[in-house]
């Protein structure tokens, strides 16, 4: 009797496996290359191409790609330079004008000047619009025409961060065309002004880009080097590296840091990573009604933080390009300081004996909530329990985690929040410590300094307002600052890119060697 | 003949209606989804107003009735997540999940069928044993392991297929292997077993004492009766393959109804969720019908009434 | 005729029922039934490695060595003996998560058959017993579960109250009784038409006494053929739920999480994937061959 034997198969092809580096040729990236076309494999389609009516991250590159915005804040410089408008003027703590630029035309032909930029803010400040990623436009209040290319903008309350908002997620779109075929058209044919036009969308399985050759020259992003390029969905990040390996995609992100270290060692890829403005942080449920009274306690709360390595697991695990963080922003933000916080350093026995005089000799069960970079939320149960805190894993999908905590039902979270890329601390603490849905501290003096930040004109006042609440946040160890976040990309050889802590893919700065 | 269609397609009616009440329910029970809808960040208000708008706050039933009630007026529904009408977006996914399953059926079949009349006409040998091991090995794995085994083997050290994507018919072979295989087993031992039977049977006796040869007997009548439970279970077995494909889509981005439905319940698109369960409910129960059709066709000593 | 194919209504399978068994052949049978005691025999190695797990663990499965991750096997350069098959990627000894892990994908099959067990045989031999409207309910219920697919409901439950190891056996458990039905109910049609059920009935005894005294001890072979093989297909569907991102939670060591976790160092160290994946092949194989060899054992033909 003969019996197929899977163990043989198996080591069949773990020599298969074993080799895979040195058998791999380079002939199907040249073919590409001799097209012209980078070839990107993202996870998740986006459920619009119009930049407003979708909340992923394939959607924001898109936006950045297809379309223009009034403002361009230089990556490296983190400068303000004029994109459409050429330049602006703050009128008064609610008014801004623009002076927008001349001869650009849309992807459709039709030509850009203010009736667009008046249309676009006024549609997407209303509410009714239904504009997916409210607090990126709510704060638009009103937009009139000054001239052919004069625009007045006025914001609801006092924004400081308003600059920084129309260079990032505020697209401009065609007024007359957005005004007959409105979000529905724009997803099914995408006009913008940007350096590439959409050629092809198969919703859900690809979109095909090719360089705008009418592109205005005035551009800061400058003209596009690659003629086209085409996006394909594929959602098993497995299946992504399989394409990686094998030359059928030039590029992909996201990938993990213990596979992308694996990947630079093979011949035809290479591995670029940077930070990213990501950050990762763990709250601890202290408001009143948590469904654990202990962590009111800051003893408990102090110890929390002792117990956690957080340069171990920032170093072994995160990767190279990530650091340790001591307040809840993202050291870049405009407002985001550590200065004068209070600095908790990795000391298990400590940790213990703040438990015990807390009442807790034998550490506690718990809960924690996570929904991504599972690893490090293993790693730090790990650390928990090793003090006593047992805390069980509850990995949920990101909305079903959202509404869990919504209705404070949550002990532990093992958050990360990337501001939406907005370089401004309004864009990130605040969101879990004013009060919003997620806070689930709610301490009113923090909110106060946190709204005072938000709603002053006067940069020093908000530096001002924004570093004390942080330091109190800090003092009273409401949350731990983990550490933020690097992203890793995978891409041929022969492509030349750069990694951003935006996340954002500028296409239109990628060439081939 | 005519009766029991009518009486059967009344059956698949009640069953559909069953099928979307607990589906609908379990959807409704498993989460808010406004809060999936509105996305990161965004605020209580925004939240509400979304609940409001799509009414999420109305009482179940009254949510339910109003559903169907759309339905029965040809109105599928608008997908929350893509915004697009739920009827246009669930229709250009299934064409790639139907194509899909019935290639992985016809593979399972072109695999069982002959290994299952080798171990019939074999039986108790080492032949026999050989097939039933070959049939049950693939059957081993999980799934989507044996996807990327196939990927590792034929696409990265050998280059000889496209990784994912559906744009050629290379481009599904891997797909049907690894969703074929996994069926192929049942049907290599339900061909075995009905063969056997057959084997042994008077008329076949009678047959080959006429002289006929072994071949001749085996294709001219004992298949044509071991596939009368082949045939049903094609019916089972296909309904289970457009079910339960999402693991095979998800890893060749195949962008068919398997991953659709996956993605509508990650992002609570209950509109799409609720008609590809009610599709694929009324799928199943009409290939069951038309199988019991063939099925009475085929062999008229179990036309049933 | 063996394999369930439910049509509306359902089929009838052929069951052989223990008595028309050559009672005497049957130790012989059963020597001389390869696959049964090939199967049996792995499935028993498995069960004595799981229960033993504790004693054979040369390290705790738990115990994280984030500067010792992903090391390789001892029989790879760079593997060592204080890891004889290496290290997961948070630095967990692998022979131990794959010596407890055995624990759970068994505890997985065996619970979820038992459970299916129990919902499809109680459905199966009351509408088998009882035949008229309670067949027609039974017959309707299983249309309805099979026209559900089972990875969505799953999907849609987990969503709803979280994954875990008791929320992935429950949902098997209640969502796999289909077959059980059909082939119970087919074994009792038959049972009830036998002399001494007739005479249980003339003889006044209540219904519970006759389904649980007679018919149910000469289902039971049947039951149990029926039960190795959802055990086998509940393991499998366990991996495929992890591999959604919705099955057992870690740090828990199931081979489906393992194999599913493995799945990102597959190209790379494919061993991660291998290991699990091999013990997890060899165990559903088990299964399998069992569950043949106990039906060979039924059935007409398996007598030549």
């Amino acid at each position: 009797m003969s019996f197929a034997s899977p163990r043989r198969s198996f080591a069949r092809l773990a020599a298969c496996a074993a080799v895979i580096a040195g058998t791999l040729a380079a002939a199907p990236t040249l073919a590409a290359r001799k097209d012209d076309t980078l070839r990107f494999a993202y996870d998740q389609a986006p459920e619009s191409v119009d930049p407003y009516f979708n909340n992923v991250r394939i959607g924001v590159i898109l936006g950045a790609n297809v379309w223009d915005t009034l403002v361009f804040r230089d990556p490296d410089t983190n400068e303000y330079k004029g994109q459409l408008a050429k330049s602006w003027k703050q009128v008064d703590d609610r008014t801004i004008d623009f002076e927008l630029r001349e001869g650009i035309k849309f992807h459709n032909g039709e030509p850009f000047d203010a009736d667009s930029v008046v249309y676009t803010l006024n549609f997407i400040g209303d509410a009714a619009n239904k504009v997916t990623a409210q607090q990126n436009v709510n704060w638009i209040e009103k937009a009139e025409k000054l001239g052919p290319y004069q625009v007045r903008l006025r914001t609801k309350k006092v924004f400081p961060a308003a600059i920084e908002f129309l260079a990032g997620p505020v697209v401009i779109h065609p007024a007359k065309y957005y005004k007959e075929v409105g979000p529905k058209g724009m997803n099914a044919k995408p006009v913008g002004t940007g350096p590439y036009r959409v050629t092809n969308y198969t919703p859900g399985k690809s979109i095909s880009l090719e360089r705008n050759p009418d592109y205005f020259k005035e551009s800061p992003k400058g003209v596009p080097k690659i003629a086209k390029v085409e996006i394909r969905f594929i959602p098993d990040r497995q299946t992504q590296m399989a394409e990686a390996l094998s030359g059928g995609t030039d590029f992909i992100m996201h990938v993990p840091k213990d596979q992308a270290e694996q990947a630079a060692t093979v011949p035809h890829l290479q591995v670029v990573s940077g930070e990213t403005m990501r950050i990762v942080f763990m709250q601890i449920n202290s408001q009143d009604g948590t469904p654990a009274p202990q962590l009111k306690d800051v003893r408990v709360r102090k110890a929390i933080i002792h117990a956690i390595d957080r340069e171990g697991i920032a170093k072994n695990l995160v990767g190279a390009g990530s650091r340790v963080l001591h307040t809840n922003c993202f050291p870049s933000q405009f407002g985001c300081t550590d200065e004068g916080a209070p600095r908790y350093k990795y000391d298990p026995a400590l940790a213990k004996k703040l438990l015990a005089e807390a009442g807790f000799p034998n550490g506690f069960e718990t809960t924690i909530v996570a929904y991504r970079e599972r690893h490090q939320t293993e790693a730090l149960i790990n650390n928990l329990q090793a003090v006593g805190i047992r805390a069980k894993l509850n990995f949920l999908q990101y909305a079903a985690m959202r509404e869990s905590i919504r209705a404070n039902k949550e002990q532990l979270t093992h958050q990360t929040w990337g501001s939406f890329s907005v370089n401004d601390v309004s864009a990130s603490t605040p969101n879990y410590f004013a009060f919003e849905g997620e806070d689930i501290t709610r301490d009113p003096e923090v909110r106060d300094l946190l709204l005072q930040g938000n709603n002053s004109i006067d940069p020093e006042a908000r530096k001002k307002a924004y570093k004390q609440a942080l330091t109190l946040i800090a003092e009273r160890a409401y949350a731990v600052p983990l550490w933020s976040l690097p992203v890793f990309y995978v891409g041929a050889k022969e492509l030349t890119f750069k990694a951003y802590p935006d996340e954002l893919v500028r296409f239109w700065e990628m060439s081939w060697k | 003949m005519a009766g029991y269609v009518l009486k059967r397609l009344g059956l698949a009616l009640l069953v559909a209606l069953a099928v979307s009440m607990i589906a609908f329910l379990l959807l409704r029970l498993s989460g808010d989804p406004a809060t999936a809808i509105a996305g990161e960040g965004a605020t209580q208000v925004d939240i509400d107003l979304i609940r409001h708008t799509y009414g999420f706050d109305r009482p179940l039933p009254v949510q339910y009735l109003s559903w169907v009630g759309q339905l029965v007026r040809g109105d599928l529904g608008d997908s929350i997540y893509f915004k697009t009408p739920t009827g246009p977006l669930i229709l250009g996914k299934l064409k790639t999940t139907l194509l899909l399953g019935v290639m992985a059926l016809a593979f399972a079949l072109l695999v069982s069928i002959p290994l299952g009349v080798l171990a019939a006409i074999y039986r108790n040998s080492w032949i026999d044993r050989l097939c039933l091991a070959l049939a049950v090995v693939g059957q081993a794995l999980p799934n989507f392991f044996f996807a990327l085994l196939l990927i590792m083997l034929f696409s990265i050290s050998l280059r000889v297929l496209p990784v994912s994507g559906s744009d050629s018919w290379l481009h599904f072979v891997m797909p049907t292997v690894a969703l074929g295989y996994y069926v192929a087993p049942a049907f290599m031992r339900l061909v075995r077993a009905g063969m056997i039977e057959v084997l042994e049977a008077d008329y076949i006796r009678t047959a080959r004492a006429k002289g006929l040869s072994t071949m001749q007997v085996i294709f001219k009548h004992a298949l044509r009766n071991a596939v009368v439970p082949v045939v049903a279970l094609s019916a089972v077995q296909l309904g289970y393959l457009l079910g339960g494909s999402v693991v095979i889509e998800t890893i060749f981005a195949l962008d068919g109804l398997g991953y659709l439905a996956y993605q509508s319940i990650t992002f609570k698109d209950f509109p799409v969720m609720q008609v590809i369960v009610l599709l694929l409910s009324v799928i199943y129960v009409l290939l069951t019908l038309a199988s019991d059709i063939a099925n009475a066709w085929l062999d008229p000593r179990i036309r049933v009434a | 005729m063996p394999g369930s194919t439910p049509a509306s209504a359902l089929p009838e399978v052929a069951v052989i029922l223990p008595e028309d068994l050559p009672r005497s052949r049957l130790p012989g049978r059963i020597r001389r039934n390869t696959a049964l005691l090939a199967g049996g025999g792995l499935l028993l190695l498995i069960l004595l490695v799981a229960l033993l797990a504790p004693w054979l663990s040369p390290h705790d499965p738990y115990a994280q060595d984030l500067v010792n991750r992903t090391a390789p096997p001892v029989w790879m350069d760079r593997g060592s003996w204080l890891h004889p098959l290496g290290t997961d990627p948070l630095g967990r000894d692998y022979l131990s998560r794959l010596l407890y892990g055995a624990r759970i994908s068994l505890l997985i099959g065996i619970s979820v058959a038992i459970i299916s067990g129990l919902i499809g045989t109680a459905m199966g031999m009351l509408a088998g017993y009882f035949g008229g409207r309670t067949d027609m309910l039974v017959s309707f219920l299983v249309t309805t579960r099979l026209s559900m697919p089972v990875i969505l409901v799953a999907l849609a439950t987990v969503a709803l109250v979280g994954g875990s190891l008791w929320v992935v056996i429950l949902v098997l458990g209640l969502l796999k009784w289909d077959r059980f039905a059909v082939v119970m109910r087919s074994a009792t049609q038959q049972v009830r038409s036998l002399d001494y059920v007739a005479a249980a009935q003339s003889a006044g005894a209540s219904t519970p006494r006759i389904l649980l005294g007679e018919v149910l001890p000469n289902v039971m072979p049947h039951l149990i053929v029926v039960a190795t093989l959802e055990a086998a297909s509940a393991i499998l569907l366990e991996a495929a739920l992890s591999f959604l991102g919705l099955g057992v939670q870690p740090p828990l060591p199931s081979w489906g999480l393992m194999i599913s976790e493995a799945k990102a160092y597959m190209f790379f160290s494919f061993w991660l994937i291998a290991i699990p994946g091999t013990a997890l092949a060899v165990l559903i194989f088990a299964i399998n061959l069992c569950g043949d060899g106990l039906h060979d054992l039924l059935s007409p033909e398996g007598r030549s």
